[in-house]
């Protein structure tokens, strides 16, 4: 079949500008000081056996009878987190939206308290209100878990509030709502029918932003005494050469793994937000 | 007794009175549009039908049911919105679905009814389709069979129209009346496009902060206006100070034009002001055998608007605007010309302030 002309691609060169040059510069810079680390870090846990390249360290890492535990303790942490973070800051920032929308600088201000109270602070904090009669929560180790769990779940508030505000201004959450209760839906069907649905990317990165500040989170598990990867990763550094470099990569690349999931799920549902915008 | 019935019904928000002692009888299959600028309170009526707002006074009756304070979900009334409100995470057929199974109906009868009103809205090549693979037009369609699919009491439609381009907008609101028509469904259409309303009502609402400014049919509204502001807001208008020279004979004075009315004149006294509108259609150039309530009037401007010509007359102080037909051989008047011009007595209508 022959092309026409008009459908060939024309290869528009564009003139050589600093401007450009600049802009190539800087991408080239940031991208070293992001990867030069990451790669030597990925060679340093290479290199687990003498003068040979290999995954070693990785099975030393993965042979470890504290890891798996600590790996997996970390991982029901963040599964909880996730689930409490959820049931409370979806309805609130449903809420705010549909009711109080007044409210919403105030709860903007409280959600961003994290990121204004250092880690150290907040945990010394929790532990002297939570170590003394009525509140005695850390007499346990499992109480303490319940405490830390508490405690990640207000670590996720800006995350978590931040991506479910944007998924719910992406829809138009006033008249969906109203569409459905004038089709004789209820509020569960308009929350878990309409409106979960409609922000499942939201929910999501949320989700995801939150399962990587769980995974990684050492003060604040450190000071409760709690067995999760983040002391384990202290402790490695401690004893260990090669393994903390693996351990590493292996966090990163669960924390990639989560983004490329977000991204995964955000492509095929984005779609379903557009608007048409042709008659 | 009306099938829905407004009655006394006033909404605040705070001090402000948005909805003022509105009171309004609807019968079964009939259609009405609240006609009004921004803010006169057509949507919030609605809305109080709908349930969405509740009325700080009055009652709203459906079917002899009072509906005042039910929840919106319990109300059986179809809602049309301006921005369609689709949901994007379902299809066509799930969307019209959706109504009939939040009410737990069987599986069976929900298809039947999908596949009702999918023929309906001639979608049938859409049922598979998300929101935003369909036009603006198409949107509005599956949103007008997903509310007509719950066998609504009263459908509701607040400017369902606005959103979309001026053809679609004439097909669409077409579609819409036939539908309705055939259905037999009673309607309530708010819109701020007089023509849109014009065209699709048995009856009109005109509100104007608030208040019901006049109610009938839309040829009663075009050609009867019975307010300064109802006649201004549907139509175009000549509306100008004048003075009852006689009132036995009906007869005004506008800067010393004098104009016969057929309006009743006889409760108003000699030298009272009053308040005149002609519209532009009405009045023409005057024949020469033509002597009741002909004027001179001085040619200011010729406008061209395509079917219509627009002429600017000045008569004593007062300009009007007087529309003309246009076609190829029309002999217009030179600007600056003093012309007779005229119209029947039924053109002069005097209104309250």
């Amino acid at each position: 079949m022959k092309t026409s002309p008009a459908s060939v691609p024309v290869k528009v060169k564009r003139p050589f500008s600093t401007k450009r040059l600049g802009s190539f510069l800087i991408f080239l810079v940031v991208s070293l000081y992001f990867l030069v680390p990451l790669g030597a870090t990925f060679y340093w846990s290479l290199r687990g056996q003498k003068d040979v390249l290999g995954f070693e360290a990785y099975r030393k890492l993965f042979a470890d009878t504290n890891f798996l535990p600590a790996f997996s303790e970390s991982i029901v942490n963040a599964v909880a987190t996730i689930v409490l973070s959820l049931l409370i800051v979806v309805p609130t920032a449903y809420w705010v939206t549909l009711r109080l929308p007044k409210l919403r600088p105030i709860v903007e201000f409280i959600t961003l308290l994290p990121f204004v109270i250092p880690g150290i602070v907040l945990v010394f904090g929790i532990i002297r209100l939570y170590s003394r009669p009525p509140l005695l929560l850390t007499a346990t180790y499992d109480s303490s878990r319940v405490l830390l769990i508490c405690v990640y779940v207000a670590l996720s508030f800006p995350y978590m509030f931040r991506s479910v505000d944007n998924g719910l201004r992406a829809i138009d959450v006033r008249t969906l709502t109203e569409a459905a209760q004038s089709l004789g839906a209820n509020w569960s069907a308009i929350l878990f029918r309409v409106i979960f649905p409609n922000l499942r990317v939201a929910l999501l990165s949320g989700a995801l932003l939150t399962f990587a500040i769980v995974i990684g989170e050492l003060t604040i598990a450190l000071y409760m005494a709690q067995h999760t990867l983040g002391p384990y990763m202290a402790n490695l550094t401690r004893s260990k050469v090669y393994e903390p470099s693996a351990m590493a990569i292996v966090a990163f690349a669960i924390t990639w793994a989560a983004m490329g999931i977000i991204d995964f799920v955000g492509r095929g549902s984005s779609k379903h937000l557009q608007m048409a915008d042709t008659d | 007794m009306s099938y829905l019935s407004i009655s006394h019904v006033t909404k605040k928000f705070g001090d402000t009175v948005v909805v003022d002692n509105f009171n309004l009888d609807i019968e079964k299959g009939e259609f009405v549009s609240f006609l009004g600028p921004s803010g006169c309170g057509k949507t919030t009526t609605l809305r109080m039908v709908a349930g969405f707002e509740i009325p700080t006074a009055g009652k709203i009756l459906l079917d002899g049911a009072d509906i005042t304070d039910k929840a919106p979900n319990q109300r059986n009334v179809g809602m049309i919105f301006q921005s369609y409100a689709l949901f994007p995470n379902m299809t066509v057929a799930q969307n019209i679905a959706f109504g009939l199974s939040v009410r737990k109906e069987s599986k069976e009868m929900i298809a039947q009814r999908v596949d009702e009103m999918i023929n309906l809205i001639n979608l049938e090549k859409h049922t598979a389709k998300y929101p935003y693979q369909l036009s603006g037009g198409q949107q509005q369609r599956v949103s007008l069979a997903r509310a007509l699919a719950i066998h609504p009491q009263v459908l509701l439609l607040d400017e369902p129209l606005s959103a979309l381009d001026a053809k679609i907008r004439v097909s669409l609101r077409a579609e819409i009346r036939a539908i309705q028509k055939k259905l037999g469904i009673t309607a309530i259409f708010v819109t701020h496009d007089q023509e849109e309303a014009l065209s699709i009502s048995d009856r009109i609402v005109v509100m104007n902060s608030g208040l019901m400014e006049q109610v009938g049919t839309p040829f009663e509204i075009y050609n009867f206006p019975t307010t300064v502001f109802s006649a201004n807001f549907v139509g175009s208008l000549n509306n100008a100070s004048a003075e009852v020279v006689d009132p036995a004979l009906s007869l005004i004075s506008i800067d010393g034009a004098h104009f016969e009315s057929a309006v009743d004149l006889k409760e108003r006294k000699k030298g009272d002001k009053v308040r005149v509108a002609i519209r532009p259609e009405r009045l023409s150039f005057a024949s020469e055998q033509r002597k009741a309530n002909v004027v001179d009037a001085t040619i200011e401007n010729i406008t061209f608007l395509g079917s219509v010509v627009r002429i600017r007359v000045k008569i004593g102080n007062t300009k009007f605007n007087m529309d003309t037909f246009n076609n190829p051989f029309l002999d217009l008047p030179k600007i600056g010309a003093i012309e007779q011009v005229t119209c029947s007595r039924e053109a002069v209508l005097v209104l309250d302030e």
